[in-house]
């Protein structure tokens, strides 16, 4: 009996657990892919705007990174339950993700060619940088107005 | 209605000019932020010429000619009742100024579109180039909750444009008053009650 609860006991935490493990790795992956994203944007946009000096390797690297995460297709980690309807605020992922997939599919290829050589485009100077992060932030703007959450 | 209507001249050039500029840039500036394009540079630019428009017409409320005054023409329920009993007959309304109905909705109006700049300024829709003037200056959370706020904002403009143009139309064809040319030339035909 006593061994019967403990078993109880381990195994239901770990049940729950294991429940919640697919959206939380869901949610873990997109959101750290978009924190990815970001962080090479906010390079890009800073060099754009004057914030950040131009370094040119600095520049290489986050226009490489960025079209190298473009690469990755995210859409496997917007399974199924995982919406703003399904996690309130855990997500902006709008359900109108699942309405539209292929639309949603779109938006990413938008970006997928937004991206394509830009490690090329933002070497030679300052002025190289803008004309890229307007292209790319073109593509971001076109996805949040549709699926994420205002 | 008593007393015969004098043609008075009701709005002052500054009014009439805050009033079309506003209008211009509020129409313009929403239909770019709904349909433009994705660099919003525009876009800022009339929400800053709105933002400014607005402060004037609060100093313009507060100094300006007695009709441009608040205190001219804000009044509490008992003139909204009274006026509101009058409001649909079919009779101009020879109102020296804003109505008490529309008074209000003016102030609503205006109320509006400052927030709409105001959350406009520290927006941050995470495409990095359309970020808020000032969104550096607040907390990532204000940022977010002023992007929902410009969002839903942008919704209340557009009723409250539409009842606003919906009435002054109520009033043309149903009461037979133009309350458009007045605010063109600023000459109006009114009736005296003060």
């Amino acid at each position: 009996m006593r061994l019967l609860v403990a078993a109880a006991l381990t195994l239901v935490p770990a049940m729950a657990v294991g429940q919640e493990t697919a959206v939380d790795q869901a949610l873990e992956a997109r959101q750290g892919f978009m924190t990815m994203l970001g962080t090479n944007m906010g390079t890009l946009a800073g060099m754009a705007k004057g914030e950040i000096s131009y370094d040119e390797t600095q520049a290489v690297r986050a226009a490489t990174n960025i079209q190298a995460l473009t690469g990755y297709d995210p859409t496997m980690h917007f399974i199924e339950g995982t919406s703003t309807d399904d996690l309130q605020d855990r997500t902006e992922a709008l359900p109108d993700i699942w309405l539209d997939l292929e639309g949603f599919g779109e938006k990413y290829a938008g970006l997928q060619q937004a991206a394509q050589g830009i490690p090329d485009a933002v070497r030679g100077g300052q002025e190289n940088v803008g004309p890229v992060v307007e292209k790319l932030g073109g593509a971001c703007k076109e996805c949040h107005d549709d699926f994420r959450k205002k | 209605m008593n007393g015969t209507p004098v043609r008075v001249k009701l709005w002052d050039p500054f009014l009439r000019g805050f009033h079309w500029l506003l209008a211009a840039s509020v129409i313009i500036g929403w239909t770019l932020g709904q349909f433009g394009p994705s660099k919003m540079t525009l876009h800022f630019w009339l929400g800053y010429l709105s933002g400014a428009l607005i402060l004037f017409r609060v100093v313009w409320g507060l100094v300006g000619p007695p009709e441009a005054r608040f205190i001219h023409f804000l009044s509490g329920p008992r003139a909204i009742i009274r006026y509101a009993r009058g409001m649909f007959r079919r009779e101009p309304s020879y109102w020296h100024g804003h109505n008490p109905m529309g008074a209000w909705s003016v102030i609503a109006l205006l109320v509006l579109i400052a927030l709409q700049v105001a959350s406009g300024l520290v927006s941050d829709p995470d495409d990095y180039i359309n970020i808020g003037p000032l969104a550096s200056e607040v907390s990532a959370a204000t940022r977010k909750l002023a992007l929902r706020w410009h969002h839903i904002g942008s919704t209340l403009i557009l009723i409250m444009v539409v009842l606003h143009v919906g009435i002054v139309l109520f009033y043309r064809y149903w009461k037979h008053e133009d309350l458009i040319r007045p605010m063109i030339t600023g000459w109006k035909e009114v009736i005296r009650r003060d």
